[in-house]
């Protein structure tokens, strides 16, 4: 090979190099914004992804009026500063008043921070201990500082532990699946111990998703019963899988 | 209607075939012995076969991010690339030592799949990494290269610590990794941790009580370096105009300039064979890499997988982006070194692991999208 048809294809190849490089980037940035827009539609369709249920303000302040409600998710810290999963902002509520984490088959565990007080459908609930022993489940009622809160959980979630007594389907119905009897949301105390606070009005007609989540009641542990499983969407084979995967 | 192709198909194969032109070009090319164009096209076929294969096989098999892994592969077999215009035989060990550090990512996305923040997470890691910091103090015969493994480790550690309990915990492992880090004068892993640890306490612990002691226990770390530190220390040195005489495109063979450059740094060779623009190209691609982490941090379901994520991203950016600036010259630091182009296998370990945990988190994500998902067809 002659010098200067070296240098030609030297110049040519190292300009395609530079070609596929430019097309490597501009592919990546493809790549991740395709894989950005998937994940919002995604998003879009389950709009309670990343979170177990809501948490509806019965009695609050100025800035946190009745009947509020934010989504919980699976972990995080409830305070009143901003940079909290869940913001309360109410007298008596600290900037990071407690920690609580989501456990399939328990509910939600709370854990007060140092020297805030927490109360659990009226029981105190102490940062050392027995935390675990008084989870929130649906419809328990939180009381933090001069804030009462009550949670309403998805109704497929795993949340109790409690022995469940299978329910005989009513003649006719059709359905032979099982469903646990509905857990009446609890009363809230009339007094708040803490504060001394006047009495929170009733509880509000809670919004429909909760009210049809709470109607519905909520299945025990959905996943470990293979009875429960959707009929609807048979499963997949691996190899039905892989095909879709090398499709492309 | 025809389908069109995907970003990650267009990426993969646009990677796979560059990553054969970039060895049989210099096979063709180059006038060299016939052992040596033997072992280019060996690698001319090994390197996209293994591509191919992490991508779609191991990919799918445990469930790990692709477009991460295909990043980190492509960023790897660059490095085996820049050395293969000069010398096959270390591109054939630098190929060996990618596949070390596969491996790792491997073993980091694997372990994302069980780990959880206990206090047996925080103490073992944390009592390795710091092991190994001070191994460097306690005899130079002790010191294996491991700081960027130690400080994955402390990552963890530091992770764990910060979920479950707390950020004064937290903070105090990362300002004692930080002390050993300057101690063993290794400024600039400590300028990367100073300032992951920094940002993810102000990320996951906002309060101003905890932030601002954090904050001056970093500067008067470093204030205190820069102090005791022999003189030299920091000194920028700029081999840009090095850089510069390789032209665009490249040149063969190097310029005599190149050889006083750092030999475990890839990113010298690569300037100077393939060109400043195709050097810039592929740095470039760490922007994607930071966006792709970032996005998988701020999905992650709890804590500890977000501050791990986010603290993987940070390292490994914070490490492209210094390593970037001391080649212009704006950061005071010398022997910077691209993640993933390097020569050092620990580092490449280290990265690796990173990456996998990465990788690891985002598999996380998406099972935990796809029981949500289930979830929520039973509620219906």
């Amino acid at each position: 090979m002659s010098q200067e048809t070296y240098n030609a294809v030297f110049l040519a190849s190292h300009w395609l190099f530079v070609f596929f490089a430019l097309m490597l980037l501009l592919f990546a940035f493809s790549w991740h914004h395709a894989d950005r827009k998937e994940r919002k539609d995604r998003f879009k369709n389950l709009p309670g992804a990343g979170t177990i249920g809501e948490l509806v303000v019965l009695s609050g302040s100025n800035e946190l009026p009745p009947d509020t409600w934010f989504p919980v998710p699976r972990e995080g810290i409830l305070g009143s500063l901003r940079s909290c999963d869940l913001v309360v902002p109410c007298p008596g509520v600290r900037s990071q008043h407690l920690d609580f984490s989501w456990q399939d088959g328990t509910g939600l565990l709370i854990r007060p921070r140092v020297g805030c007080e927490v109360l659990v459908d009226g029981v105190p609930v102490s940062r050392r201990g027995a935390y675990a022993d008084t989870p929130l489940l649906h419809g328990s009622v939180l009381q933090i500082g001069s804030a009462v809160l009550r949670l309403q959980l998805f109704s497929a979630l795993s949340h109790t532990n409690r022995p469940f007594v299978p329910q005989t389907p009513a003649p006719g119905s059709g359905s032979a699946q099982w469903f646990p009897p509905v857990q009446q949301p609890m009363q809230p105390p009339v007094q708040d111990p803490y504060t001394s606070a006047p009495a929170y009005p009733a509880p509000p007609i809670p919004p429909p998703l909760q009210s049809s989540a709470a109607d519905s009641s909520v299945p025990d542990q959905p996943s470990r019963d293979p009875a429960r499983q959707p009929q609807s969407e048979p499963r997949r084979k691996r190899a039905d899988r892989w095909k879709e995967d090398w499709s492309e | 209607m025809k389908k069109k192709s995907s970003g990650r198909f267009r990426f993969s194969a646009a990677a796979v075939l560059l990553s054969a032109l970039v060895f049989l070009v210099p096979a063709v090319l180059h006038k060299q012995d016939e052992p040596v164009v033997h072992a280019l096209y060996l690698l001319a076929v090994l390197v996209p076969c293994v591509m191919l294969l992490c991508e779609t096989v191991l990919a799918r098999m445990f469930a790990l991010d692709r477009m991460i892994m295909a990043l980190t592969l492509w960023l790897c077999s660059v490095g085996i690339a820049a050395l293969a215009m000069s010398d096959a035989d270390a591109a054939l060990a630098q190929a060996l030592r990618c596949g070390a550090a596969v491996v790792a990512l491997l073993i980091g996305g694997i372990m994302m799949r069980s780990l959880s923040p206990s206090l047996l997470t925080s103490a073992c890691t944390a009592f390795l990494g710091l092991l190994i910091l001070a191994g460097r103090l306690i005899s130079s015969s002790l010191d294996l290269g491991l700081n960027e493994a130690a400080l994955a480790l402390l990552l963890v550690a530091f992770a764990s610590l910060l979920a479950r309990q707390g950020p004064v915990s937290a903070l105090l492992l990362g300002a004692a990794g930080l002390a050993l880090l300057l101690l063993c004068r290794d400024y600039a892993n400590a300028v990367f941790w100073g300032i992951t640890v920094l940002l993810l306490i102000f990320a996951a612990d906002g309060r101003l009580v905890i932030v601002f002691p954090a904050l001056a226990v970093a500067v008067l770390a470093f204030f205190g370096a820069y102090i005791l530190a022999p003189p030299g220390a920091f000194q920028a040195s700029s081999p840009l105009s090095v850089l510069v005489s390789a032209g665009w495109v490249g040149t063969e063979p190097l310029p005599e300039a190149f050889t006083v450059l750092d030999h475990e740094s890839f990113f010298f060779p690569l300037a100077g064979h393939f060109g400043l623009v195709f050097a810039g190209l592929t740095v470039l691609l760490f922007l994607p890499f930071a966006l792709r982490g970032g996005a998988v941090a701020t999905f992650a379901r709890t804590r500890f997988h977000a501050v791990l994520a986010m603290g993987a991203v940070l390292l490994l950016s914070l490490h492209a982006l210094t390593a970037l600036l001391s080649v212009f010259g704006f950061m005071p630091l010398s022997r910077l070194r691209l993640p993933f182009l390097t020569g050092a296998l620990p580092d490449l370990c280290a990265e690796g692991f990173l990456a996998g945990i990465l990788c690891g988190v985002s598999g996380r994500n998406d099972a935990d999208l796809a029981e949500d998902a289930h979830l929520a067809m039973l509620a219906k």
